[in-house]
């Protein structure tokens, strides 16, 4: 699929999942601010949201990036699928893991809050992370394939609405997981 | 597995070295939280407007990565007709957006009691730092788009991550300085 946009088309296909993504991330910022602020552990848990925020980001947006590319070229088949949606798994795995251990570490030596064990360190990236990576992978192919059957270029449309949606079930899948692992 | 072992090399580092950013991030806010709960509409915004430069950067960075594969951006540091559209087009769509992002965080702000400290001087210090925000990452995404494709990587593997990270620090620190400087 070559086209050639012109910059209207570019303002015409982003604009309104824009719009959307920033109503999102806004919403996202209510609910965090609303309910995250009532936990007790509430100090320690502002350490790692920006990290998860920017976590699901790193991870989400390249895969909707590749899907859009594998679309664009071509290369969309099931064995591509397979391998993205795997590297996608085990990069957020890592990082989240990585995320719980230097986010201890930080408390260890600055904060020194003692809220909950040291494991919860850990399980509270990896378990809101994989929960919300299945959600984002599983609705940007469906968006990706759709947006791109209509003609338009999903490059412009997918990253915005995903971000959007993303943000909101991350805080969404962070508070669940708080109460699934029972953080005070 | 050509495919897999190819995302997870290429993606490993930057995405570590992202979180750690992510991490610093956090760390600076919980620093500067004074600064920021006094002038809670910026705070209410942050988020919102950490996502606006982050998606309008990757989306230049797939587009660019894209044009590359498909020729229509020669892969050399050089002004093209494709190039300067996807700018003006991208710049004009983060002013809008900025726009709806303003006028519902008045909204918000008016419908929640959250107090609206010097609204003109913060307006101004959230254009600005957009649009220099915009400015400084296309032309850097640009120039590694082409450095990185040109050594057969996917940009879209090393840049994204890179730039949203980027971006979640950077964009908390201009704006402190700027309230720090103006306000």
């Amino acid at each position: 699929m070559e086209r050639e946009d012109s910059r209207f088309t570019i303002v015409k296909e982003i604009f309104p999942s824009e719009t959307l993504s920033i109503m999102g991330s806004v919403l996202a910022g209510l609910i965090l601010s609303l309910i995250i602020l009532e936990f007790k552990s509430f100090p320690i848990l502002i350490l790692l949201i920006p990290a998860l925020l920017s976590l699901r980001g790193n991870i989400s947006s390249p895969f909707i990036a590749r899907t859009a590319k594998d679309l664009i070229i071509g290369q969309f088949n099931k064995r591509n699928i397979a391998e993205n949606i795997l590297s996608t798994y085990l990069l957020a795995i890592i990082t989240a893991f990585l995320i719980g251990i230097f986010t201890l570490i930080i408390n260890i030596f600055i904060f020194k809050f003692n809220y909950f064990s040291n494991e919860l360190f850990i399980l509270i990236p990896l378990i809101s992370m994989l929960f919300t990576l299945s959600l984002v992978i599983t609705i940007s192919i469906l968006l990706n394939s759709v947006v791109f059957k209509f003609g338009l270029d999903p490059n412009n449309i997918i990253p915005p609405i995903m971000t959007g949606i993303g943000e909101f079930f991350n805080v969404v899948f962070f508070y669940l997981t708080l109460i699934l692992l029972g953080v005070p | 597995m050509d495919y897999f072992i190819k995302v997870i090399k290429e993606s490993i580092i930057v995405v570590i070295i992202s979180s750690l950013i992510g991490i610093l991030s956090g760390t600076f806010l919980s620093t500067n939280e004074n600064i920021l709960s006094t002038i809670p509409f910026i705070l209410l915004l942050l988020p919102a407007i950490n996502s606006l430069i982050g998606d309008i950067s990757t989306i230049m960075i797939s587009r660019l990565t894209t044009h590359l594969l498909i020729g229509s951006i020669p892969p050399s540091i050089k002004k093209s007709k494709r190039l300067i559209e996807d700018f003006i087009g991208l710049l004009l769509t983060i002013l809008l957006s900025l726009a709806v992002l303003l006028i519902v965080g008045h909204i918000i702000t008016y419908s929640t009691d959250i107090s609206l400290v010097n609204p003109i001087e913060i307006e101004i210090i959230i254009i600005l730092t957009i649009i220099i925000m915009f400015g400084l990452i296309f032309f850097m995404m640009f120039i590694s788009s082409i450095f990185l494709f040109k050594r057969g990587k996917d940009p879209n593997n090393f840049l994204i991550p890179f730039i949203t990270s980027l971006i979640d620090f950077l964009n908390p620190f201009l704006i402190i300085v700027f309230i720090t400087i103006f306000i």
